[in-house]
């Protein structure tokens, strides 16, 4: 025991002055980045490993991250993915790919990571302005929102648009909706090209008013007046994803509509994303 | 500590505290100004008194006032020139000063690092009472080298000071069991702690559960322990030092006790970042209660050095054995009943003492405290800060355990002589280089256990508070200022800018485009302080200035602390991609 105690002392004092050292040093950074740009194609994904270090990676190569790949709703859609790690570390984002690269830059290392992208035939996301938005009242009256520079404004304080929002403690690019309570805000995609899968994933915007409220959100999902499934959003549900199949569906055009309801709209602000795509 | 407090940041809190410890000191001087022009009761008016000392009411005024005293009696005054509207007080001229200290903040930040050095003393005082000298002098050097504790003991805040404090009302209970002096000085000293931080509030529940614990024998026999002295005091002295040091309380004594209790009994949970998660509510869910309960536990196991756990452990086990002789009896100075009968004011002298039970009350007592769900931990290490003082005297019976083996191992007479310092220098070698290592982000520090800065990170342990480390980037800052002196500082205080200023560190007429979401849209150059919390700040970075790409990370072991992003006017070149199908 006593020879433990003595032993583990002095592992720790030198583990003290060493481990500084192990830290990955700028030019280690520098060395990483250079590769990944070499080797970078337009539609690749730059991820860090351990996620952490992301605010570094972006010093480096935030040129190469621009905001809608840094708030992705998932990595589904990149086939090859640079990860710049350190002890060891793999991000989440490289899941099922295999390494087809690797190098050690000091500390760092760069992997490329490749598997099958999914195609995504169409973006719920970017194609905002193509949905028709309505708030169903509690009399089951369909009234229509108007478009109003960058948002859709509806009856009663709902409201919809494009925007960055923070769930989870993640950043994320969705569609940021103000939803109100006993209505029922309906977007409806009148032409979407269904794949075999409908990702839809959805959250809480902003850690204060996470706190604050403790309504949750729900959301219906149909496909041609068919519902295919449910999502919900509450102040502890993080960022939701779930994978509808459409496997029936692939290759047709088909209304998607969107039901939104919250039981207490106090400080619930949601957000979701979603994809029409071909795993 | 006064050579390098230098590198560590004006934080969130301290730099309110600077604020009002300089306004206390503001009233102190309108007492004599009042004194001499004959008014003598002007500055103790309702009017006058709440003008100042409503500033920061919800913290008791001792360390700030010493904060106020410190900085007016040992900055560089500068203050009459340019640097006068700087100031919460009127400055009428240039200060006469013992000028010790370049910058007013190090002024501020002196007591706070005076009592850390009785801190140090203290431990050693607090271990001598069952220990031999270099033990002792092991479990003082402990006390201070932890990376926590070390942030905490250097800036002019008081958790530092209150674990002191925690340290100096046990010894002087421990001593009034045998002594009545210290029972008188028992209820003074917990009067300062009072008035230091409510931290206080807990101690004599501490004190009293040792004390029935070492008199359990009278309940045996069906007797009731008298009051001792050291109570009968804390009782009496206790509320009187806190209500003379505080003058919020003169005038509504009853209502702004009650205030300043329910302030902290019902307070807020703010962010924190534990095992990957944002804790700001009382968990609701089972599981989520018991991980949350696990927090002061593994906090500890993952922030004190490795080592001083492992003396710890071994210095539990020795004073579990301490009454059953052999050889765990040995590492123990005597400390047999002094007489046969006790007295009020001297109730330990016919029992032994239980220096074990009393120790471990201390060292549980703060920790489960914080390990109850219902309690915020948004303070992290610091708000069960007041058990390491006592953690590190049993850590000390850890290493005099090891040391009496080695003497048995290696019974040489030279040897002998120079193993317990040899085994002093070794076993406190390893705190005091990690605690160097730390320094001055201290609170993102994790053992080796964790793995360090990085493994913490890893582990999802939070990581600062209070955007101290925002003093690196200030460099960078001033270099980039833009022309239209917009800048953003997200969890700096204006406060803290001002003194930042006022020490020289920062240009006067520094921007500041204020608090909130809404005004980073309105700066040119900006920085967020990296707590998981802050994600939606650098959100709102990424929007105002047009790109995800930071100008400036500052690090400490390749783990980032803050970010500085700045605008660039011409718009960066599109990325050749298309996203849309």
């Amino acid at each position: 025991m006593a020879a433990a105690i003595v032993l583990l002392a002095l592992v720790e004092t030198v583990n003290a002055f060493v481990a500084p050292f192990r830290a990955p040093s700028e030019k280690d950074w520098r060395a990483a980045a250079a590769k990944v740009r070499a080797g970078f194609r337009p539609g690749d994904l730059i991820v860090a490993a351990p996620a952490w270090a992301d605010p570094i990676l972006r010093q480096q190569l935030g040129d190469l991250v621009p905001l809608p790949v840094a708030g992705r709703m998932d990595a589904a859609r990149f086939g090859r993915i640079w990860e710049i790690s350190q002890r060891g570390a793999q991000a989440v984002d490289t899941a099922g790919a295999k390494a087809a690269e690797s190098s050690r830059h000091g500390a760092l290392t760069v992997r490329r990571w490749e598997r099958p992208a999914a195609a995504v035939t169409f973006d719920f996301l970017a194609e905002w302005h193509r949905a028709e938005v309505s708030v169903v009242t509690p009399e089951q009256v369909e009234v229509p929102c108007a478009a109003t520079g960058d948002r859709i404004q509806c009856l009663g304080g709902a409201s919809l648009h494009p925007d960055l929002l923070e769930i989870d403690t993640t950043l994320r690019n969705g569609l940021a909706i103000e939803p109100v309570e006993r209505s029922t805000l309906v977007l409806t995609y009148p032409e979407t090209l269904l794949g075999r899968d409908l990702a839809v994933a959805c959250g809480l915007h902003s850690v204060w008013l996470r706190k604050l409220g403790d309504g949750k959100v729900h959301m219906r999902v149909a496909v041609d007046g068919q519902e295919i499934g449910t999502i919900d959003a509450s102040s502890s549900s993080g960022w939701a994803l779930k994978n509808f199949d459409t496997t029936a569906l692939a290759g047709r055009t088909g209304k998607v509509r969107f039901e939104i309801t919250v039981d207490k709209a106090n400080a619930r602000r949601f957000g979701f994303a979603a994809e029409a795509r071909n795993p | 500590m006064v050579s390098i407090e230098g590198r560590q940041g004006i934080g969130r809190d301290e730099s309110q505290y600077f604020r009002a410890g300089e306004r206390y000191w503001g009233w102190f001087e309108s007492v004599w100004n009042n004194l001499r022009e004959g008014h003598p009761k002007r500055a103790f008016t309702r009017a006058a008194v709440d003008g100042t000392w409503e500033d920061n009411h919800e913290h008791p005024p001792l360390m700030k006032i010493l904060y106020g005293v410190s900085w007016r009696l040992f900055h560089t005054c500068d203050c009459a020139g340019v640097k006068r509207g700087l100031h919460p007080i009127p400055i009428s001229g240039r200060h006469v000063t013992l000028p010790l200290f370049k910058r007013e903040s190090s002024a501020f930040r002196f007591p706070a690092i005076l009592l850390a050095g009785l801190g140090v003393a203290l431990a050693y005082w607090l271990a001598r009472r069952v220990l031999r000298p270099t033990p002792a002098a092991i479990a003082a050097v402990l006390s201070v080298a932890q990376p926590h504790y070390f942030f905490h003991a250097q800036i002019s805040c008081f958790d530092a000071p209150i674990t002191v404090m925690a340290a100096l009302v046990a010894l002087a209970y421990w001593k009034s069991l045998r002594s009545r002096r210290w029972g008188v000085l028992c209820g003074v000293f917990w009067g300062l702690a009072l008035a230091t931080k409510h931290n206080a509030w807990l101690f004599p529940i501490f004190l009293l559960a040792h004390y029935l614990w070492m008199r359990r024998g009278d309940f045996l026999r069906l007797r009731i322990p008298r009051p001792p002295l050291a109570f009968v005091s804390m009782a009496t002295l206790g509320p009187l030092v806190l209500f003379i040091l505080w003058p919020w309380l003169w005038h509504a004594p009853v209502e702004r006790t009650r205030a300043w209790v329910q302030r902290h009994t019902q307070h807020e949970h703010y962010n924190f970042e534990y095992l990957g998660r944002n804790w700001n509510l009382p968990p609701k869910e089972t599981n989520l209660k018991l991980l949350r309960a696990t927090f002061p536990f593994v906090s500890t196991l993952f922030t004190l050095p490795v080592t001083t756990l492992a003396l710890s452990m071994i210095g539990f086990v020795v004073f579990l054995r301490r009454r059953r002789g052999g050889e765990s009896s040995q590492v123990f100075i005597d400390d047999a009943p002094s007489a046969l009968r006790p007295s009020w004011v001297r109730p330990g002298a016919d029992v032994d003492r239980a220096p074990g039970v009393f120790l471990a009350i201390h060292i549980a007592g703060p920790i489960l405290l914080v390990a109850l769900p219902s309690t915020p931990i948004f303070g992290g290490v610091k708000h069960f800060m007041p058990a390491m003082p006592f953690l590190c005297v049993v850590a000390g019976a850890g290493a005099a355990w090891l040391i009496h083996l080695a003497r048995k191992v290696f019974p040489a007479p030279r040897l002998s002589r120079v193993l317990p310092a040899a085994l002093a220098g070794l076993l406190c070698l390893p705190a005091v280089a990690e605690t160097a290592r730390s320094h001055p982000d201290g609170l993102g520090h994790y053992n080796m256990l964790a793995g360090g800065f990085a493994g913490g990170a890893s582990l999802g342990m939070n990581r600062q508070f209070w955007g101290s480390s925002a003093l690196p980037l200030l460099p960078w800052m001033v270099e980039h200022r833009p022309p239209s002196n917009r800048l953003y500082w997200h969890d700096v205080l204006h406060d803290a800018i001002v003194m930042y200023s006022r020490d020289g560190r920062l240009p006067l007429g520094i921007g500041d485009v204020g608090v909130g979401e809404q005004v980073l849209e309105q700066s040119e150059l900006g920085i967020v302080i990296l707590e998981k919390h802050f994600t939606i700040y650098e959100g709102l970075a990424w929007q105002a200035y047009r790109t995800t790409q930071p100008s400036i990370v500052y690090t400490h072991e390749g783990v980032p602390f803050v970010v500085g992003y700045e605008r660039h006017h011409s718009a960066p070149p599109p990325r050749p991609e298309i996203f849309t199908p």
